[in-house]
C-alpha cells in the first residue's frame, strides 16, 4: 500500500452528474481540480446508465413557464421545505447555462430538431419536465472533465475531511482496488455524494435493488457533519412509486405520457383523491397509494392502455433512456403497457429531499457554500438541490464558487495537514480483523430500525426506541470485519448509514408536526403546521450529541 | 445475476470492470487475455453501463426469478 499526497485548488468528493458538473464548474474558472468516485465517473452515480428527465421553465410563451410561475409553484409543493432565494440562485440563475452546456458537452436536452419534448407531472402547472436521451450524458460528462485537465481519481473512496482552524482543507481516501491511500490538500472542498440508499428495509428483498443509486450511501453528508457543517431537510423519507419486482424510475414518464393510477377494485382512486389526479404532487400520490393498500385496495396499477399509439411509443422509448435494462424487464416479465396495467408499488425509503426541487442534506447558501469555510455542497447531498437538473445547476454553481473562493485564498495560506500512519490505519482495520461481523449483519439491522421507528409510521415513542435501538448497535461497528478492499469499502458505508439513520431520527423526532406527508408524518401531530413549522429543521454536531434547531423559510406577497 | 458475459464474444478488454459502479466485475486468469466474471452478482443495481459500454455486445441482462416473480 502506497500513500500519495496529492495538493491542489479544488477537491470534489463524489463525481456523479452533480460532482462532473462542479468539476467543470471550478475548472473552467482556472482552479486545478481534483475529483474521487467510488466508481468510474463515466458511468457512477445515480445517472450513470442514462436519464430521461430535466426541470424546466424556458420562457415558450405561457405564463406558467417563467421563473415567477415556477417559484409559485416551489412554494405551494414544496412549502416551508427551501429558502426561495436559495432556489433562485442555485437553479433558476443556473437554468440557461446549463441547458447550453448540455449542448456543448454532446448530450442536448433538445430533439434533433431544435425543439423540446415537454410533459407535465408531479403537481406542476404546465409541462416543467424535459424528455431527453441521457444514455451517454455520463460519458460525455466524464470526457468534458478530463479534457478540462482535471486530475481523477476513480474508484478512490473518501473517507473523512481534513480541517485546520474550523475550515475544510481537503479530504482522505482509499483506493478500492489497490489499497493505496490518498491525502489530498484543498484550498476547497466540494462535496457531491448523492442521497442516501440502502438505509430502509426493501420491498424487493434485496437491499441494493433502490431506486436511486445503491451506492450512494450518505458518506459525503457524514463526513461534512463530523467537519462541523449543518445539514437540514434529514428528516424527509423520501419514497416513489416503482414496478414490482424492479426499481426502476420511470413515475414522471409514466404519468406524463398520461399513465393512470388504478387500485385493485379497479378505480383510478388518485382521480378521485386529488384535485390534480394523477399528476399530483409525488408525495401526495405515495401517500394516498399507501392508504389504498392499507385499506385493502391493493394491489396498485399504472394503466397505460388508454394511451395513443405515438405517445406509448415515445414512453416505451423514455422509459429505457432512463433506466437502460426496464425494456428488458417488461419483456422478461411479460408486462406490456399497451395490453394490461403494470402492478406497481411504493418504493424503500430513503433520506433524499422532499420534493423535486428542495433537498436534503448539507446546508447551502446561495452561493453553496456550507456553514464550514472552505466546504461547498451540491446535488442531491445538498438541501437546496434536487434531481437531474438540482445536480447540473448546482453543481456547475458550487464548482464556481469553490474556485472562487480557493483563488482567493493568499498563497501563504496554502492547506497543508500531517496524516499520520496511526490515522490511516484506523481507516483500513476491519482488514485486519480475522474475527468479527460482516457489514451486511450490521446493516440489515439499520434497515429494520429504520423501517419500523422512523419509517412511514412516525410517534415520538417510536423514534426515540429507533435511536436507542440504533445507539445499541453502534457498538458493534467497530467489531466489523472486511475480508478484501471492495467488504472495507462496504463497511465504511455501513457506518455512513447509522449515522444518516440517528440524524434522521433526531430531525424526525424534532419537528413535530407533519410535512409532505409520508416523507415526514407524524402520527401524533397529523396535521402541517406552517405557523410553527414552516421552515427547515437544522442538524449541527454537538459535542457527541446532535443539536437541532429550526431555520424558519418566510415567503412575499404573491 | 443479471449481467451474462457471453465469452465467446468477450475479448477480455476489461470495459465492464472498469465501469460497473457497484465493483461487482472483476477480471479473473493469470495470463492475458484476462476473463471478466461477476464476483458480486447480488449487488448489481441493473443500471445496463457494462452492456451499453461493451465493445463486443457479450452482454445479456438476465433478471433473477424474485425480482419477475414477486
Amino acid at each position: 500500500m502506497e500513500i500519495h499526497e496529492l495538493s491542489t485548488d479544488v477537491l470534489i468528493v463524489g463525481g456523479g452528474l452533480a460532482g462532473t458538473n462542479a468539476a467543470m464548474g471550478a475548472a473552467e474558472r482556472g482552479a486545478g481540480v481534483v475529483v474521487s468516485d467510488k466508481g468510474k465517473i463515466e458511468r457512477s452515480g445515480d445517472i450513470g446508465g442514462g436519464v430521461d428527465h430535466f426541470m424546466a421553465f424556458l420562457n415558450e410563451g405561457a405564463a406558467w413557464d417563467t421563473q415567477e410561475a415556477f417559484l409559485g409553484y416551489v412554494e405551494k409543493v414544496g412549502r416551508g421545505t427551501g429558502h426561495p432565494k436559495i432556489i433562485e440562485s442555485v437553479y433558476c440563475a443556473e437554468l440557461n447555462d446549463a441547458i447550453e452546456r448540455m449542448a456543448r458537452i454532446g448530450n442536448p436536452l433538445t430533439r434533433t430538431d431544435g425543439t423540446f419534448y415537454r410533459t407535465r407531472s408531479m403537481g406542476q402547472p404546465g409541462t416543467y419536465w424535459i424528455n431527453f436521451n441521457g444514455k451517454r450524458l455520463k460519458p460525455c460528462l466524464g470526457k468534458a472533465v478530463r479534457k478540462l485537465g482535471c486530475t481523477v481519481l476513480d474508484k478512490v473512496m473518501m473517507v473523512d475531511l481534513l480541517t485546520r482552524d474550523g475550515a475544510v482543507v481537503g479530504g482522505i481516501g482509499f483506493h478500492i482496488r489497490t489499497g493505496d491511500f490518498y491525502v489530498i490538500q484543498a484550498k476547497a472542498t466540494v462535496i457531491s455524494t448523492g442521497n442516501t440508499n440502502r438505509l430502509y428495509e426493501n420491498p424487493r428483498i434485496n437491499p441494493f435493488n433502490t431506486w436511486l443509486c445503491p451506492f450512494d450511501t450518505g458518506d459525503g453528508q457524514v463526513m461534512a457533519f463530523k467537519a462541523g457543517a449543518a445539514l437540514s431537510n434529514m428528516e424527509y423519507m423520501r419514497m416513489t412509486l416503482l414496478p414490482k419486482g424492479f426499481a426502476a424510475p420511470g413515475f414522471n414518464a409514466l404519468v406524463g405520457m398520461g399513465g393512470r393510477f388504478l387500485n385493485g377494485p379497479g378505480e383510478y382512486f388518485m382521480e378521485k383523491k386529488h384535485p390534480m389526479g394523477n399528476k399530483a404532487p409525488r408525495y401526495d400520490v405515495v401517500f394516498h397509494t399507501l392508504e389504498e393498500i392499507r385499506n385493502g385496495r391493493g394491489p396498485i396499477y399504472i394503466d397505460c392502455r388508454h394511451v395513443q399509439e405515438e405517445d406509448l411509443a415515445h414512453l416505451k422509448t423514455t422509459l429505457g433512456y432512463d433506466k437502460d435494462t426496464l425494456p428488458d424487464y417488461f419483456e422478461q416479465r411479460g408486462e406490456d403497457l399497451k395490453k394490461k396495467p403494470v402492478e406497481i408499488t411504493v418504493s424503500e425509503g430513503m433520506q433524499a429531499g422532499p420534493t423535486e426541487f428542495t433537498g436534503s442534506g448539507i446546508k447551502i447558501d446561495t452561493e453553496s457554500a456550507a456553514t464550514v469555510p472552505g466546504l461547498f455542497a451540491c446535488g442531491d447531498a445538498s438541501d437546496h438541490n434536487r434531481c437531474v437538473h438540482g445536480a447540473v445547476t448546482g453543481g456547475y454553481k458550487a464548482g464556481k464558487s469553490a474556485a472562487a473562493y480557493a483563488l482567493d485564498l493568499k498563497t501563504g495560506d496554502k492547506a497543508s495537514h500531517a496524516v499520520t500512519r496511526e490515522q490511516i490505519d484506523r481507516f483500513m482495520a476491519p482488514l485486519n480483523r480475522t474475527a468479527g461481523y460482516p457489514y451486511r449483519q450490521i446493516e440489515d439491522a439499520v434497515r429494520k430500525i429504520m423501517a419500523e421507528h422512523v419509517g412511514v409510521m412516525r410517534t415520538e415513542n417510536g423514534i426515540k426506541s429507533g435511536l436507542r435501538k440504533l445507539a445499541r448497535l453502534e457498538q458493534y461497528l467497530e467489531d466489523m470485519k472486511a475480508d478484501d478492499l471492495h467488504e472495507l469499502m462496504r463497511t465504511h458505508e455501513t457506518r455512513s448509514l447509522m449515522l444518516v439513520g440517528k440524524m434522521m431520527g433526531n430531525a424526525a423526532l424534532f419537528r413535530t408536526e407533519s410535512r409532505n406527508k409520508p416523507y415526514h408524518h407524524r402520527l401524533d401531530f397529523p396535521d402541517t403546521n406552517d405557523a410553527d413549522w414552516c421552515g427547515l429543521v437544522v442538524l449541527e454536531k454537538k459535542g457527541a450529541e446532535i443539536g437541532c434547531s429550526f431555520d424558519p423559510i418566510t415567503y412575499g406577497p404573491r | 445475476m443479471p449481467p451474462v458475459i457471453d465469452y465467446e464474444k468477450c475479448t477480455g478488454c476489461g470495459t465492464c470492470d472498469a465501469l460497473c459502479p457497484a465493483d461487482a466485475i472483476y477480471m479473473k486468469g493469470s495470463e492475458k487475455p484476462l476473463t471478466p466474471y461477476l464476483k458480486y452478482p447480488e449487488e448489481c443495481w441493473h443500471c445496463g453501463s457494462c452492456r451499453q459500454d461493451c465493445p463486443e455486445e457479450a452482454i445479456t441482462i438476465v433478471f433473477p426469478p424474485d425480482m419477475l416473480s414477486i
